[in-house]
């Protein structure tokens, strides 16, 4: 039984519970399976997509509300984006981002190098990218609802090229925060 | 007497939550006491504040924005959430520390809500047990 220590200042709210990182782990792996046997047609992908994702857009806004208190204001998409890899990443999985590129022109791709959903996961070979490809879309989700509360509309895509390295590929609508 | 009006609004400049109170303290019973013709400028008062709150904001780091506007005595404080709520506060007297943290506490309550999965962004507020809470941070503060 695994059990990581939670940081500081999260462990000083008053609301903060201890939770074991083993559950932790085995709710995110047991997410996709679950929302395909909830759907009415588990071959349609499409749906199980659009669901997971959905939950992660809600987990994501819930986030960036909560852990973006007394933070400086974040005036341009750089400082979101980089809030988004270095401390949403830390509260989600533990760690922060491996890489962040940038084409400058609304495009952001982000690695990582070791990403915690896949460390424990093993695959047979040569079977079933799609299957792993699920287990990202739930992160992309998260993603794109904090994204979504801090004032930017993005699409995520996510790929996994060997296992444990994901690579997030964020793609801005517009390059400034919208008008308010 | 002096008297408070309190409104969070949404992204969309749409109200989530109003209230009215007045101070609780040196004996004052809680009840607001705007004058009649007044009450009905308090929403016109806030929306009006917005314009300047929006300009200040990209200058601004931190969350309480303070003191933003003035209106023939009464005085709009505002404070900034990351996502965008705004919460405004309506008063006569001047007390920066004391309206800071009834901000502080309204935005605790404020980001317990948003947890609830039954409620979403920019949707208004209607359970009382928020209604009552912030009553009782007023009370505390104010």
């Amino acid at each position: 039984m695994s059990f990581d220590a939670p940081l500081p200042p999260y462990s000083t709210t008053p609301s903060a519970a201890h939770l074991s990182s083993t559950l932790y782990d085995l709710l995110l792996i047991e997410l996709p399976p679950l929302c395909t046997s909830l759907s009415p047609d588990p071959s349609d992908l499409e749906a199980v997509y659009h669901r997971l994702s959905s939950i992660g857009h809600r987990v994501g806004l819930g986030l960036s509300e909560k852990f973006s208190r007394d933070r400086p204001r974040m005036v341009d998409t750089l400082e979101v984006i980089k809030f988004v890899c270095k401390e949403l990443w830390g509260i989600c999985w533990g760690k922060m981002v491996d890489g962040l590129k940038t084409n400058h022109r609304g495009t952001y791709v982000v690695t990582d190098n070791r990403f915690k959903v896949f460390e424990r996961m093993s695959t047979e070979r040569g079977v079933g990218v799609v299957d792993q490809a699920q287990y990202l879309w739930f992160p992309c989700g998260i993603i794109r609802g904090a994204l979504a509360n801090l004032g930017i509309e993005a699409t995520v895509h996510a790929e996994t090229t060997e296992m444990p390295i994901a690579v997030f590929k964020i793609e801005t609508v517009q390059a400034k925060p919208p008008p308010l | 007497m002096s008297s408070f009006y309190f409104v969070i609004l949404g992204t969309k400049d749409n109200p989530l939550y109003e209230a009215e109170f007045g101070t609780f303290k040196q004996g004052g019973d809680g009840v607001s006491r705007f004058r009649e013709e007044q009450r009905h400028m308090n929403q016109f008062i806030a929306h009006a504040s917005l314009d300047i709150v929006e300009e200040i904001q990209w200058n601004n780091q931190s969350m309480y924005l303070k003191v933003v506007d003035k209106f023939y005595g009464v005085l709009v404080s505002c404070f900034l959430t990351a996502g965008n709520i705004k919460f405004l506060l309506l008063h006569e007297v001047k007390s920066e520390d004391a309206i800071r943290n009834f901000f502080t506490d309204v935005y605790d309550l404020y980001t317990k809500t948003l947890m609830n999965p039954f409620y979403s962004v920019n949707q208004t507020i209607t359970s009382p047990i928020f209604d009552q809470r912030v009553k009782q941070v007023a009370k505390k503060y104010l």
